[in-house]
């Protein structure tokens, strides 16, 4: 990191650009609904408003303009009139486009004037065709565009008056016309990227980043206009950018922004698709540190181990990220769900980890969740077998039965209109329809949560229930139900003595198999009412805080109040023998059928990536992976914070392996004093 | 056929050996090092390890409890599986060759496609070697390697040693009083091993852990070095400095960890004393 870039970075960290926004009090919402306007118009003076309002602004030494300087962004509905909405249909979360990654690509080598000629062409068909919504849109779409340009300009001409050249002919050519060079194809992403959250959009995904700009990065090497350090320069800014505006965007966690860029895999056609700009990505993100860009990385078991060193040093920083994800996996699951093979291979991921298509996909991925757990709860207190068999058929009818409600809740599903946002997006200028209207993909994804403590609690019916018939199902309910209180024989026996998901036992991981199977059983073959189909994943998102809390206490021995794991990962109150087991007992399963996305989750502790030997046998562990047909893997160095959350609550890390000297202990098994010791050390190598 | 009592198989330790390993512990060791940071690796028998601080005093535990009035432990295990906190482990589990050698050979492929192995550790390994010389064989060609105090008949290193593919060698002290005085046993078998296992060529890394005041003198780090100089199969000299934290178990064995020096002296890693013998050393 050169001294430029570290000096924007500390300002970032301190806010110092926060004395350039301003509170901005939106009264659009009321002038929308006394005007009676239509959606449509609505977002297309939602955006030309909101970038009417801003004003450029220029960071000290900044190449790559852009910043937010109105804070809000304006509500384009009253709450009555989102209710009256509501009641007409559902419209997922706060109804907008989101969750999904556009195809930047094109409009940056096209440029918005070539996008704007398109929807003028557009509109004439649309007249002739007397095609009212084609115009409505086509004319949203172009109010869009003519707001963007009348920034870009405004900024161009303060930049000229600030002195600020660089910035000043960047801006004559972008994003008016397309990019010529990596610069120009930075600042054109930016606005762009900028444009959509000032749309009212959120989680839009960067896609595959190193796809759509490197051929700007090889053409300005090839012909010497840039050297390699100003590359790593441009590119550090610009991963910078990312981090500047994200603490606006409200309503969510700090960080859960769905800033996700997709690195690696293969082109459209099956070749390798890793570049020089992919190493670049992976060793900006090094230096700088920063939780946005999330980097997603995709591999296969082929991928060299150079490649996984390398994105393991960016683990080793503790951000959570790269998770990996499997294209040997990946998209042949996607070419089942009825993608097209050069679609799959384009694949990306939404806000977390859920597989979509940049451009081309408007699927929601994340439209509800099974609570896998829940459902086994039902069955136990239900179901009349005699048999462990006959239970388990119980619980397929029963899954079905619950797909069955969640389909028929989400059987009308509006989305409001993204002209601009449109734009970007494949083929929506020549439809003449918005995008929120569909596009190719239109498939919907239902979450899979908390499948091992199901999993674990089947294995626990089966084994003390119908095995050693040790209590009846009612028994069991009630033991469940009372908390395990006064019976802490059976609460160990649930614990411990029934195997677990996680340590490669071949009986529990069986379950775990048929639950998954009954998930994708229950979906296979329905259409959504969108014109798509259910993709069964193996994510949680937040719902394994809420699901579990949904429930009293389970089968498997969690208490009430204890949280499922998250995503795809043992329970918390297992005890595992390692990764290569967790790896085993989760990769047994049919992945394929359950592909709409949700990573295994391991936690290393950081200790383990402090020598180049301990960077190789990570990696390996994720070559590991690869092979025995995992589809994404997220790996955590563990910090500070999971070590503190660790000491309150033990009975919910008892996997958390720390090196204590040249050996390692279960953390929770250490003497108070230790785990302390344990914990300044971790402080002190975090900061190193 | 032969029985071990093995204390933990745990996966992907990181400085076992190459690659991605997995570790089995033996139980039971010779030597009573008051650094030892596996306690409940030196006893011979399976016996009962108690985490206290999760307990939540149901009582499971005392109901199930075979024992009477007056009665030792005897390690049965009744009451771990009753505990519903996990407070109680049976710590030592008498396993078969053919068995343990069927677990450990479930990622056999990965490590040999990959450079893994598996490691033995514990406890001493070479204590339980009867049961190491039938197990060896069914696990080859994965790598093996072998931490050891090398404190072992000489005929019973040099048997077990021709199994593995790489010993890690530990030299806790050049002199013999010294060395009886801290870990209870004489050093002259170790020297004579090492002096084997030097001329045989083998593949090794010693081991030598820093205790501050009491092995890390430069005295004693020359004469490691000067019994380690010379030609052999050594791959290099790891120094292993003391960090807090070998006690930690020792309360869950039910033991008092009384380390007889100062846990917070900074210890004094000489590399140059081997390096200056033509010796590769690291500091760990």
């Amino acid at each position: 990191m050169n001294e430029r870039i570290a000096t924007q970075r500390d300002g970032l960290l301190a806010f110092s650009h926060h004395h350039l926004r301003r509170d901005v009090k939106w009264n659009l919402a009321q002038n929308f609904a006394s005007r009676k306007l239509q959606p449509m118009e609505r977002a297309a003076e939602g955006l030309a408003n909101m970038l009417a309002a801003e004003k450029p602004a220029f960071l000290a030494d900044e190449r790559i303009a852009y910043i937010r300087t109105v804070k809000q962004i304006p509500d384009l509905y009253t709450e009555e009139e989102m209710t009256a909405l509501r009641a007409k249909a559902y419209y997922h979360e706060k109804g907008v486009v989101f969750n999904f990654s556009p195809d930047f690509g094109s409009t940056i080598k096209a440029g918005l004037l070539a996008r704007k000629q398109e929807i003028q062409a557009r509109m004439k068909r649309a007249t002739d065709d007397n095609d009212q919504e084609g115009q409505e849109f086509l004319a949203s779409a172009l109010c869009g565009i003519n707001a963007v340009l009348d920034l870009a300009d405004r900024y161009r001409q303060a930049a000229v008056a600030a002195g600020r050249d660089e910035l000043a002919k960047l801006l004559a050519r972008v994003p008016a016309y397309g990019a010529s060079t990596f610069h120009e194809a930075l600042q054109f992403l930016r606005i762009l990227h900028y444009t959509l959250w000032c749309e009212g959009e959120y989680h839009v995904g960067i896609g595959r980043f190193d796809q759509y700009i490197y051929p700007y990065l090889k053409a300005d090497l090839d012909a010497g206009r840039i050297s390699k350090d100003e590359a790593y320069d441009l590119l550090a800014e610009f991963f910078l950018s990312f981090n500047r505006d994200s603490d606006l965007y409200v309503g969510v966690q700090q960080g859960d922004n769905g800033q996700t860029l997709m690195l690696g895999g293969c082109t459209r056609d099956g070749q390798d698709a890793y570049n020089l700009l992919t190493s670049m990505c992976l060793e900006v993100c090094c230096e700088l540190k920063l939780i946005d860009p999330k980097i997603n990385l995709r591999i296969t078991p082929r991928t060299p181990l150079s490649v996984l060193e390398l994105a393991t040093q960016l683990t080793k920083q503790g951000l959570g990220f790269p998770q990996y994800s499997n294209d040997d996996v990946v998209i042949p699951a996607l070419v089942k769900f009825g993608y097209e093979l050069e679609d799959a291979r384009d694949y990306s991921v939404a806000a977390c980890w859920e597989f979509i298509i940049p451009g081309c996909g408007m699927d929601i991925p994340n439209i509800g969740a099974f609570s896998m757990p829940r459902m086994v709860d039902t069955v136990m207190r239900s179901s009349k077998a005699k048999t462990f068999d006959d239970f388990m058929a119980d619980v397929r009818q029963q899954t079905r039965a619950e797909a069955d409600k969640l389909e028929a809740s989400l059987s009308n599903v509006d989305m409001l209109p993204g002209p601009f946002a449109s734009v970007l997006c494949t083929g929506r200028i020549d439809t003449a329809r918005d995008v929120s209207r569909g596009n190719k993909y239109n498939n919907f994804g239902v979450h899979g949560t908390g499948l091992a403590t199901a999993a674990d609690s089947l294995m626990a019916i089966k084994q003390l229930v119908f095995t050693q018939k040790r209590l009846t199902l009612t028994e069991l309910a009630a033991a469940v139900d009372n908390n395990f209180n006064g019976q802490p024989e059976l609460l160990a026996a649930t614990r411990y003595d029934v195997p677990k998901m996680g340590n490669d036992n071949d009986e529990v991981d069986a379950l775990g198999t048929a639950l998954l199977d009954a998930f994708a059983d229950a979906w296979a073959g329905r259409r959504n009412c969108r014109g798509g189909i259910w993709r069964a994943g193996t994510g949680s998102a937040m719902y394994y805080i809420w699901h579990a809390n949904e429930l009293p206490a389970s089968p498997d021995g969690r208490l009430k109040g204890h949280p499922f794991p998250a995503n795809y990962a043992p329970s918390l109150n297992v005890r595992v023998k390692g990764p290569m087991s967790v790896v085993k007992s989760f990769t047994k399963e049919h992945l394929q059928r359950v592909c709409n996305g949700g990573p295994l989750t391991l936690e290393i502790h950081d200790s383990a990536f402090r020598e180049a030997d301990g960077i190789r046998k990570v990696a390996q562990l994720v070559q590991f992976f690869a092979q025995q047909g995992g589809h994404q893997l997220q790996l955590n160095a563990v910090n500070r914070d999971r070590l503190k959350e660790a000491q309150k609550h033990p009975e919910a890390y008892r996997n958390l392996i720390v090196r204590v000297w040249g050996w390692s202990g279960y953390f929770i098994e250490l003497d108070k004093e230790y785990q302390d010791h344990v914990i300044q050390r971790v402080e002190m190598s975090m900061g190193s | 056929m032969s029985r071990g009592l093995i204390f933990e198989v745990r996966e992907f330790c990181l400085h076992d050996g190459p690659g991605i390993r997995t570790t089995v512990f033996f139980k039971g060791c010779p030597l009573r090092c008051p650094w030892c940071h596996n306690p409940e690796g030196l006893s011979f028998a399976p016996q009962l390890l108690i985490a206290p601080q999760s307990c939540v005093h149901c009582g499971a535990c005392k109901r199930v409890c075979p024992r009477q009035p007056g009665e030792p432990c005897r390690a049965c295990g009744a009451c771990s599986k009753v505990c519903p906190q996990g407070c109680r482990r049976l710590c030592g589990v008498w396993r078969e060759p053919a068995e343990l050698a069927a677990e450990l050979l479930r990622d056999r492929d990965f490590f040999l496609n990959n450079g893994g192995g598996i490691s033995f550790s514990g406890g001493e390994p070479l204590a339980q070697a009867e049961f190491l010389l039938e197990l060896c064989p069914l696990l080859k060609p994965v790598h093996l390697a072998m931490e050891t105090s090398g404190y072992a008949p000489l005929a019973t290193y040099q048997r077990v040693v021709e199994h593995i593919d790489l010993v890690f060698q530990d030299l806790k002290h050049a002199d013999p009083t010294e060395h009886r005085r801290l870990t209870g046993v004489d050093n002259a078998p170790i020297l004579r091993n090492l002096a084997w296992l030097k001329e045989s060529g083998h593949a090794f890394i010693a081991r030598i852990p820093l205790i501050p005041g009491v092995t890390d003198s430069e005295d004693n780090q020359r004469r490691c070095a000067d019994l380690l100089s010379g030609p052999s199969g050594m791959l290099r000299v790891e120094l292993l400095p003391y960090h807090l934290g070998a006690g930690s178990k020792y309360a869950m064995a039910g033991l008092k960890y009384q380390p007889g020096f100062d846990e917070h002296a900074a210890v004094q890693p000489r590399p140059d004393l081997f390096q200056d013998r033509g010796l590769k050393c690291v500091v760990m």
